[in-house]
């Protein structure tokens, strides 16, 4: 059932060829042969190829997201089976900044607070997210995490970002998060010094909490190599029990069960811009929302129960 | 009030074109141009004055000139073939330092345009995705253009502060591209294969030469003092801007790019400034609200709209002789 397709494009490029059609053209006449699906993902693939796709001056390339949905989809639905929770709570439209624990190594967490709002949400649209800078000197990953919407973790980029009224994700905790032991699970750790808050007043833009729940348990971080981590210019090196024993393998995240809960908004603007410079206002701030986050956070591992059943 | 401009490095391409459109514009009612090489094209009313920026008789022949507008477009930005590193570094910064103490000399002058580089901040994985002006300082200077640069801005802020009377413009500009211009980024392209680093694929930002001509023009209408930047807003994938231009990549990992692009270069088939390898690796963008809001000029061209306009003479080229021939022979 399966080779029929094939054998009919076989078919049809022979024949192409046999009444004088030059290559291309028949590689053309061949690929019409194809059921519509297959003819259309050769089309976007030839398209591509001639440089003809867009991605925005952020470096954003919606048609790869769009491609790779499905392996996130997957991870979304049977790998992590994640629930989400008060995904409503998002605003539809203008600036907002969701702020989330962060663990896990590799930002799978980001992709699935997107995925969440993407999936569920009434009016999906593609948060764009702060990324440690380490991750843009390193091949492949640099670009899968621009074209996906990652952008340098600097506070320019998320006040242009902001100022063009979009969705932006952070992760306060930055690579204390990314680099906790395994025993620290669930611990929230210090929210850098509330920069995130500076510039949710400055803009305007409500702060949105979100506690992720499964993301510390996938890459269950034992023991750290310094050296190994100097050597390559990362800021830690971790070894979990797979990692780096099994090699790529070990970057296989474990099936943990996640929950993603998205808590109420916190309204800046009644501050005004000027108050990003009120010292105490923006620790009390970033102090509530790390309580929220802790708060929710315990919520709702006591309802996920078990972690990875 | 009818202005007089004195262009230096008018022997280059866009300081030709700069003079021929400075030429047509009647609020401008002398232009003088300053070069130690003939203009490309035949100038009507430009008064060209032969002489090496290098050279201190420049104090004596720009005051005569009696300009009250100077637009510095002498920066070397890829030294030729024939042209050693060297001696690009002392057009830069010996040339900067002649034209200024000539500029000491002018009572009339108010106004100095200089056609700079946005390479000064040069090119960086962890830098914000958009550059603005008060960013020159925040990275080490890297290369040797760079710090020639960054030497040719720091001379004009110097003497900005000790003559408040006249307003220094730094115009930072992205690399230019379009159908006339031969530069490192059009090279790049019209090779066979291309080369990149592999997994890399940095954002990168031109300016149209239509663009790159008029913001000159803007800036001695309308002088602002201090940095703008100048280049089409948007950006462009390399990847993008490659398979645009028809062209295969060569992907090969950092550690090899270096020793492959300089077996290249010995051989005499590339060559890349140190500031265009970083470019290739990490890309660079600015941001251009100065631009528009100051000095009040829109780029005419984004920079996927100029990279458009490029290749489409680029795939014209293969049939007709290259455009920039005949510029050079009008």
């Amino acid at each position: 059932m399966t080779t029929a397709p094939a054998v009919a494009v076989l078919r049809a490029f022979r024949g192409a060829l046999g009444s004088g059609a030059s290559l291309p053209e028949a590689l053309a006449e061949a690929a019409r042969a194809l059921p519509r699906e297959a003819r259309e993902a050769v089309d976007a693939t030839r398209r591509r190829l001639a440089g003809d796709y867009s991605e925005d001056e952020w470096g954003f390339d919606e048609e790869f997201a769009e491609a790779i949905r499905p392996l996130f989809d997957f991870l979304y639905e049977a790998w992590w089976r994640v629930e989400a929770a008060g995904v409503e709570k998002v605003p539809g439209h203008g600036r907002a900044l969701l702020v989330a624990n962060h663990a896990g190594v590799l930002p799978w967490d980001a992709t699935m607070v997107s995925l969440a709002i993407l999936r569920e949400h009434p009016l999906p649209r593609y948060p764009r997210f702060l990324v440690l800078d380490w991750a843009f000197e390193l091949p492949y990953v640099s670009v899968a995490i621009r074209k996906l919407g990652g952008v340098v973790a600097s506070p320019y980029n998320a006040l242009r970002l902001l100022a063009e009224d979009r969705l932006v994700a952070v992760f306060p905790e930055g690579s204390k998060g990314t680099g906790k032991p395994f025993r620290d699970r669930y611990r929230l750790q210090r929210f850098g010094r509330g920069g995130f808050v500076e510039i949710a007043l400055r803009t305007g833009a409500p702060i949105v909490p979100v506690a992720v729940v499964g993301s510390e348990e996938i890459y269950p971080k034992i023991g750290e190599a310094p050296l190994l981590g100097r050597l390559i210019g990362a800021p830690f090196f971790p070894l979990t029990p797979t990692f780096p024993l099994l090699g790529p393998l070990g970057l296989v995240p474990l099936p943990s069960k996640w929950r993603i809960e998205f808590c109420d908004p916190i309204d800046t603007a009644r501050y005004g811009p000027e108050a990003a410079a009120d010292r105490r206002l923006v620790f009390e701030l970033s102090e509530r929302v790390r309580d929220t986050i802790q708060r929710k956070l315990l919520e709702n591992l006591v309802e996920r129960g078990s972690a990875f059943l | 009030m009818a202005r007089r401009v004195l262009i230096t490095g008018v022997g280059s391409l866009l300081g030709t074109e700069l003079a021929l459109r400075l030429e047509r514009d009647p609020d401008i009612e002398y232009v003088a141009g300053l070069d130690d090489r003939r203009p490309l094209a035949r100038l009507e009313r430009t008064d060209f004055i032969e002489a090496d920026i290098r050279s201190p008789v420049l104090s004596k022949l720009v005051p005569q000139a009696e300009v009250d507008t100077i637009v510095h477009n002498k920066i070397v930005r890829r030294p030729a073939p024939s042209m050693s590193p060297r001696a690009a570094h002392d057009v830069n910064v010996i040339g900067t330092l002649q034209l200024l103490a000539a500029c000491e000399k002018c009572d009339s002058l108010s106004t100095i345009v200089i056609r700079g580089s946005a390479g000064i901040y040069g090119a960086e994985p962890s830098a914000p995705q958009f550059y603005t002006e008060d960013m020159s300082r925040r990275y080490p200077l890297r290369t040797r253009f760079q710090r020639d640069v960054a030497e040719i801005e720091n001379y004009f802020e110097t003497f900005s502060r000790r003559h408040p009377g006249i307003c220094c413009t730094m115009l930072r500009y992205e690399p230019a591209i379009g159908p006339t211009l031969d530069t490192q980024v059009t090279r790049y392209l019209s090779l066979p294969v291309v080369p990149t680093y592999l997994g890399f694929d940095p954002r990168l930002q031109f300016v149209h030469e239509v663009d790159a001509i008029e913001a000159l023009v803007a800036a001695i209408k309308r002088p602002v003092p201090g940095a703008v930047n100048v280049a089409g807003p948007g950006t462009i994938g390399l990847t993008r801007l490659v398979r645009a231009a028809g062209k295969l990549t060569l992907p090969l990992a950092s550690p090899l790019f270096g020793g492959a692009t300089s077996a290249a270069r010995r051989a005499g088939l590339l060559d890349f400034s140190d500031d265009f390898k970083r470019l290739l690796k990490y890309g660079r963008a600015v941001d251009t609200t100065r631009l528009v809001e100051e000095i009040g000029y829109t780029p005419a061209y984004s920079t996927p709209d100029a990279v458009e306009d490029y290749v489409r003479t680029l795939r014209g080229r293969r049939l007709a002789p290259p455009l920039r021939g005949a510029v050079a022979r009008a």
